[in-house]
């Protein structure tokens, strides 16, 4: 039986702007199994950057890896090895810009075996995210489960 | 060298900066940068102190005799990505100190017969990505400074031995992604001092056995992507051999004593070949081998014997006939990391208790019927162990008492009836499918750390999940929260507890906090109770 | 090229976040990191500390050099050209030639 995919809160707070400044809320969905919470500071991944010709470019710190899929690549891995190669790399999370990429969801949705969180935004969410990647601007992203009530309030 | 070390004057252009070009200045010699700008011939006003100079992806189709002729200082010279399709005997004239030589990426068909003769200081010629067919004899000779020499990505059909017969002190070539078919004795017995060959993406049918005759000091041969039919016998005479790669060819086995001659081998790549057998024998006496990988060898129904190959780190031989391992592998192999011997036909496995090191051990897909006590005693780095789709139908009761990193078991589709829990409290993925009749409960307490488990039954996922779900909404609660709030909590309301607070309760989680993930997941037509079994 | 942002030189399809993603025939893609930023840029030769692996497909890209103290290499494990003071030697380098290596100081090898 298919696994309904749990929503993903992504708190975005910018490092250059003054602390009080409220973080960015945007949503995105879990890939199967890989629900949690994650923290890091955002940093983006061209997709040719995850092939197993790739280089293990590692970041010291801890660090949220996005990566804009692109439907006219071909595609060096699937993606769920795509994901792993970036977890691999040191990535507390990885974020998949699917907007352009319209069966990248389908191909990730039944898997269990991620070791951290991986979420997948799209259309204005994902165009405020890559905004900020565009503009060079350093951010810190905290990734929680989107608590889903089950029964609207009633008085 | 030419380099952008010490006080470059960057920016500032003086005499000798061609009109648009990016100059810098470094104490007397200039670096000159006119790349991408579209010029169709080379330059005139360049100082005579210009050491580096870019001409790179420009329009020159020609470049005349003597044009660059009095830049005596100039040790790199950079002209790829133009249209060059023939470079006149004196190009290169008076280029005493060139050390770097760059011709990529433009349109010859053969390599200048006589351009190169006084370039007595070049080490590094660069004559990739052309459409190079022809290498005439003598049109390296002078180059006797050479180490390092592209001729990858162009249309040769031959190694152009007489040709490279003139550069002794050539140490790295590349004759990859060419048409060569055929590899003659003593191909490169001229180059004594050469330690990286590169072959690969050729056409390359046949070798003489012969044919690496001369390369004592040869460390890295690249033989992949190719059309090769026999193992290549002619690496028997390479003693210095380190990475050996013939992945990707028509190979179908591999005879005894087949790397006798290459002690000194680390890596072999040879995955991609439709090898049918090898020689027991073969991989015996390779000191330095890390990596042994060998899949689908039909024909292969012994275990290699891989006495004195003692620093494998990693085997692996899947899709053969083996039907036993030899009961000294872990005395053969003391720093074995990881073993992977499925689809075999395995029926009974050796103590590895001696193969401290291992981390990984892969033996699904066999027809393992009974597991001892000492098989798997005393491995404290054992992090994964798959044995599924085997003949289990017992496990003493301590098989796997003593495997504290042990994290992934999988048993699924075997014929267990039971499964002793003892030693398993660090598993975090556990798989039992498969096995009917094993109907037992495990207690949750047993299994602290799991968080995927696939269970022979829905009813045995209820100690791990809410077993009631509503509203199809996933439960994610860990078990205790529900016992806190009497209520099952996937039916909480954002009234009944503040969010903020209620994410806070997972704050302490050191790592991410996961569910554990249980199937087949009880439900309304999956009931809790184990009534007939479901 | 195609579609805005017209794509660079060498670039035969590009995006607006990820720069180059596939580049002319023969050139290299380089994958260029900017602080948080990578974008693809295509290069005739790589720079420094990178070598070109070509590939049939001809997605050829440049690929880091594995070796200490190395300004270019051939191939991941042999360095073309040491950092300036260093010694190279079978594509290595060294601060001081090997123990039965003699020094050649004019080409700064053993």
């Amino acid at each position: 039986s298919e696994r309904p995919a749990l929503r993903a809160l992504i708190k975005v707070s910018l490092l250059k702007h003054e602390p009080t400044g409220k973080p960015i809320i945007l949503e995105g969905v879990f890939v199967g199994g890989s629900a949690g919470k994650a923290e890091g500071k955002l940093m983006q991944y061209h997709p040719l950057s995850l092939c197993n010709t790739s280089e293990d470019e590692r970041q010291e710190s801890d660090f949220i890896t996005i990566v804009k899929l692109e439907h006219r690549v071909p595609r060096c891995l699937p993606l769920l090895d795509k994901a792993r190669m970036a977890l691999d790399k040191g990535a507390q999370a990885v974020i998949f810009d699917v907007s352009d990429d319209t069966n990248a969801a389908a191909e990730l949705r039944e898997t269990d075996s991620l070791p951290r969180p991986v979420v997948l935004v799209e259309a204005d969410d994902a165009e405020e995210l890559m905004g900020l990647v565009n503009k060079n601007e350093e951010a810190n992203v905290v990734i929680e489960i989107k608590m889903e009530p089950k029964w609207p309030h009633y008085d | 060298a030419g380099n952008s070390s010490g006080e470059a004057d960057r920016g500032t252009a003086r005499a000798g900066c061609p009109a648009r070009c990016r100059c810098e200045v470094d104490g007397l010699l200039h670096r000159v940068d006119c790349s991408d700008l579209g010029l169709q011939e080379a330059p005139s006003n360049l100082s005579v102190f210009t050491s580096y100079l870019d001409l790179s992806m420009n329009n020159l189709t020609v470049l005349s005799s003597g044009a660059l002729s009095n830049l005596h200082f100039l040790e790199e010279l950079r002209l790829a990505g133009n249209d060059l399709s023939v470079i006149p005997q004196g190009a290169f004239t008076g280029l005493y100190n060139l050390k770097v030589l760059m011709l990529q990426n433009n349109q010859l068909r053969s390599v200048p017969a006589e351009a190169f003769n006084n370039l007595h200081n070049l080490q590094s010629l660069r004559l990739d990505a052309n459409h190079i067919s022809s290498v005439p004899v003598g049109c390296f000779s002078g180059l006797r400074s050479l180490r390092h020499l592209w001729l990858d990505d162009n249309s040769l059909t031959e190694v152009p031995v007489e040709a490279l017969s003139e550069l002794p002190t050539l140490q790295a070539m590349t004759l990859a992604l060419n048409h060569i078919s055929y590899v003659p004795n003593h191909a490169f017995s001229k180059l004594g001092h050469l330690v990286v060959l590169h072959l690969n993406n050729n056409r390359i049918v046949s070798m003489g056995t012969n044919c690496f005759h001369g390369l004592h000091s040869l460390e890295t041969l690249d033989l992949n992507y190719n059309n090769l039919v026999e193992f290549p016998t002619a690496i028997r005479s390479l003693s210095h051999l380190k990475e050996l790669g013939f992945h990707s060819n028509n190979i179908q086995s591999i005879p005894e004593h087949a790397f006798t001659g290459n002690p000194s081998l680390i890596t072999i790549f040879f995955y991609d070949n439709p090898i049918q057998s090898v020689g027991r024998s073969a991989f015996q006496n390779l000191p330095e081998l890390r990596t042994l990988s060998l899949n689908g060898a039909a024909n292969l129904t012994e275990f290699p014997d891989l006495t004195g190959t003692k620093s494998l780190e990693s085997l692996t031989i899947t899709g053969a006939r083996i039907t036993s391992l030899s009961s000294s592998v872990c005395e053969q192999l003391p720093k074995l990391q990881l073993l992977d011997l499925s689809y075999n036909q395995i029926q009974t496995l050796p103590s590895f208790s001696a193969c401290e090191s291992i981390q990984k051990i892969d033996v699904h897909h066999n027809k393992i019927e009974v597991l001892e006590e000492n098989t798997f005693t005393g491995l404290m780095s054992l992090r994964s162990l798959d044995l599924s789709w085997n003949r289990l139908s017992s496990v003493r009761p301590h098989s796997f008492s003593a495997l504290p990193a042990l994290t992934k078991l999988d048993l699924s589709s075997n014929q267990l009836s039971s499964l002793p829990l003892i030693g398993l409290q660090s598993l975090t993925h556990l798989r039992l499918a498969g096995n009917n009749q094993l109907m037992e409960l495990m207690p949750h307490e047993e299994l602290p750390r799991v968080r995927v488990m696939e269970l022979p039954y829905a009813f045995q996922c209820c100690a791990f999940v809410s077993c009631e779900r509503r509203g199809g909404g996933l439960t994610w609660e860990k078990e205790e929260a529900a016992d806190v709030t009497g209520r099952d909590p996937s039916i909480l309301s954002s009234q009944d507890q503040d969010w903020e607070d209620f994410l806070m309760e997972f704050e302490d989680e050191a790592k991410p906090q996961h569910s554990v993930h249980c199937s087949p997941p009880p439900g309304p037509f999956r009931p809790c109770l184990h009534l007939l079994g479901s | 090229t195609e579609g805005p942002p017209s794509c660079p030189k060498g670039c035969d399809r590009c995006s607006e976040y990820n720069g180059c993603i596939k580049c002319k025939p023969k050139l290299f893609i380089f994958l260029e990191r900017n602080d948080i930023r990578q974008i693809g840029v295509c290069l005739a030769s790589c720079p420094v500390g990178y070598f070109g692996m070509r590939n049939p497909e001809g997605n050829n890209r440049c690929t880091q050099c594995k070796i200490d103290n190395c300004e270019a290499c051939f191939n991941r494990n042999f360095c073309t050209k040491c950092k300036e003071g260093l010694y190279s030697h079978s594509g290595r380098c060294y601060v001081s030639c090997p123990p039965g290596q003699r020094t050649v100081n004019e080409s700064m090898e053993c």
